[in-house]
């Protein structure tokens, strides 16, 4: 009797201890009315950036929003069919992410374009000078209590920022990936980048889990009709017959 | 604040910041923004489609209709992809080449014939849309 309550209280604890599971298939979750207000995600921290970079990044929306006026979109790298990269690949529209966990290694994979991250949970954290500029930069993870906590580094410069934001090499992606009930997923991002902004700026994404039988869908880019023109506006080319 | 102004207040996308310009039924876009399209003017299209394309990063819908005028025309039609499609019904093979079809479409402001899809009819008088819309989602699950 003695020996069961103690299994069953060493169960207890190593089942406490072990980390929760984010296997499966995330659709975006926005709320909405009657949605319960704690799994909404909350509010961002408002976007700061150092004055001489935040001249231009005004002059470019405000560029962009003209040339919406005129209903002429601006060449973007999204309409060139060119991966989101890190974070940006987390929430585009409402194209789902897959998690696949392994002690060693997370695997996400987004929906849009197909794009892959990995996130190593059994080594340290290279220098930032020391990983190779990308997309996806160079992901590690550790367990705090029952959340994710994914560190990145390495995103190159020209990759889509969180909002059109420009970074520089020194950027430094935060997540802090925690599941608030079985079926709902939060990652909160947290930006550093002391080149480009005056503090951290911070979002979360909500994340409803899909159906059990939700199968990823194949996103590869072989007819993109969307072209740059020369005046650098996003046109249609059409077909003919 | 109500519920849904904070939806919109959160919303975070490109196509929602649309969304919350255009009222909260535009369909969704991964890869550029609605501006080369009237989304506020719609045309209806009967005719003969001349291809499907299930393509990234959006399906295209070829077909040969008269416009406004009665003038015959051939109308490339922009579609979500097939990921945002398939969230709203459509399959690889909803449509085939010589299927005669209505299609509502926002044209192009440029004039020249082509559009973006707002709803099809298909030959057996199924009716679907361009993807999701960015309606609120129901009330979560207990």
């Amino acid at each position: 009797m003695k020996f069961a309550i103690s299994l069953s209280l060493l169960l207890a604890s190593a089942a406490a201890a072990a980390p929760p599971d984010l296997t499966g298939v995330w659709g975006i979750y926005r709320g909405g009315p009657g949605a319960d207000p704690k799994f909404a995600a909350p509010p961002p921290t408002p976007l700061v950036l150092k004055p001489e970079y935040d001249k231009p990044y005004q002059a470019k929306r405000a560029a962009e929003a003209e040339a919406a006026k005129r209903g002429e979109q601006l060449a973007s790298t999204g309409a060139q069919c060119i991966p989101y990269g890190v974070p940006v690949m987390m929430s585009v529209a409402i194209y789902p992410v897959e998690f696949i966990q392994t002690p060693k290694q997370v695997t996400i994979i987004s929906e849009a374009f197909s794009e892959v991250r990995r996130v190593y949970m059994d080594r340290p954290q290279a220098k930032i000078d020391d990983v190779a500029p990308g997309y996806y930069g160079r992901s590690v993870g550790r367990w705090d209590g029952d959340t994710l906590v994914v560190d990145t580094v390495g995103i190159k410069p020209t990759v889509s920022g969180y909002r059109g934001m420009p970074h520089s090499a020194q950027m430094r992606v935060t997540e802090r990936i925690r599941l608030l009930s079985p079926d709902i997923l939060h990652d909160q991002i947290t930006i550093d980048d002391p080149v480009v902004l005056e503090k951290p700026v911070t979002y979360t994404v909500a994340y409803k889990r899909m159906p059990s039988d939700y199968e990823m869908v194949e996103f590869v880019c072989d007819n993109n009709r969307e072209y740059i023109d020369e005046k650098g506006i996003v046109r249609l080319k059409l077909h003919e017959h | 604040m109500n519920s849904l102004q904070t939806w919109r207040v959160r919303a975070s996308s490109c196509a929602l910041i649309a969304a919350a310009v255009f009222g909260a039924t535009l369909p969704l876009l991964a890869h550029h923004s609605f501006t080369m399209f009237d989304m506020t003017k719609r045309i209806t299209l009967n005719g003969a489609v001349t291809s499907f394309e299930w393509t990234n990063p959006h399906a295209y819908i070829e077909i040969d209709a008269p416009d406004e005028k009665g003038a015959m025309k051939h109308w490339s039609i922009e579609l979500g992809s097939p990921s945002i499609l398939m969230q709203s019904g459509w399959k690889f093979n909803s449509i085939k080449s010589g299927d005669k079809v209505t299609l509502i479409i926002n044209p192009l402001k440029s004039g020249q014939s082509g559009g973006f899809l707002s709803q099809a009819t298909l030959t057996d008088g199924k009716v679907l849309t361009n993807g999701p819309r960015q309606e609120p989602p129901p009330a979560p699950q207990k």
